[in-house]
């Protein structure tokens, strides 16, 4: 697995966790417990997605290198080789 | 609104090419009880919920479903990469090949193209709610 890969793993695993949350929090709104864990997951995410962006490009529009429109640039999520 | 996240929600890295396999896996992509057809429906009747929670989970959960349409697509674009003229007659997938290349198309493994009519939008929560389970049993 490269690190690109394996990061990309790790930002998933924390993303999968959180929209689960997301779902289980729509019909339970007022669960401290479960806002509590939801922040967690959202704080171990977020230097990740710093490290992730910084040596592969961004994850969503919001992160851009002045000089060029970086969100263009190959690969795109299917294009994985095996 | 929708932001697209430059990411699978699970890595799809397929190395072998897999035409016969392609054919198959595409219903979970546009056939009578894929994942296009899920998303639709979550996303369209969320519009008739009464109640607050109800408009959360069907937003999200329809949402959820255009992680899962994506994964198959690259799922089925991985299976039919570099493919001679013998794999595809070979694998029976030069039915799906003289119609749509390998481009991923919303059909079902017969070929039937993606039909509306497998989602039931009513306007009545209970009728669709009903729906929406039912259509998830038809998808396990």
């Amino acid at each position: 697995m490269t690190e690109r890969e394996m990061l990309l793993k790790k930002i998933g695993t924390c993303k999968f966790a959180v929209t689960d949350i997301d779902m289980f929090l729509d019909t339970h709104p007022g669960d401290t417990e479960m806002l509590k864990k939801r922040e967690e997951y959202i704080e171990q995410l977020k230097p990740l997605v710093e490290q992730y962006e910084e040596k592969f490009g961004p994850l969503t529009k919001c992160e851009n290198d002045a000089n060029t429109w970086a969100w263009v640039k190959d690969p795109w999520p299917w294009d994985m080789e095996g | 609104m929708f932001v697209y996240e430059k990411q699978l929600q699970y890595p799809v890295k397929i190395k072998n090419p897999n035409p016969a396999l392609a054919k198959i896996i595409i219903t979970q992509y546009g056939g009578p009880d894929g994942e296009l057809g899920a998303s639709i429906r979550y996303l369209s009747q969320r519009f008739a919920m009464p109640l607050p929670e109800l408009k959360a989970t069907l937003t999200d959960i329809g949402t959820e479903e255009l992680n899962h349409l994506e994964m198959i697509g690259a799922i089925v674009y991985q299976l039919t990469r570099n493919l001679s003229e013998e794999d595809i007659k070979k694998a029976g997938f030069d039915a799906y090949f003289v119609d749509h290349t390998t481009g991923v198309a919303p059909v079902s493994s017969a070929g039937v193209p993606f039909d509306a009519f497998a989602v039931a939008s009513k306007g009545d929560p209970v009728t669709d709610l009903h729906e929406s389970l039912a259509a998830d049993g038809k998808a396990m």
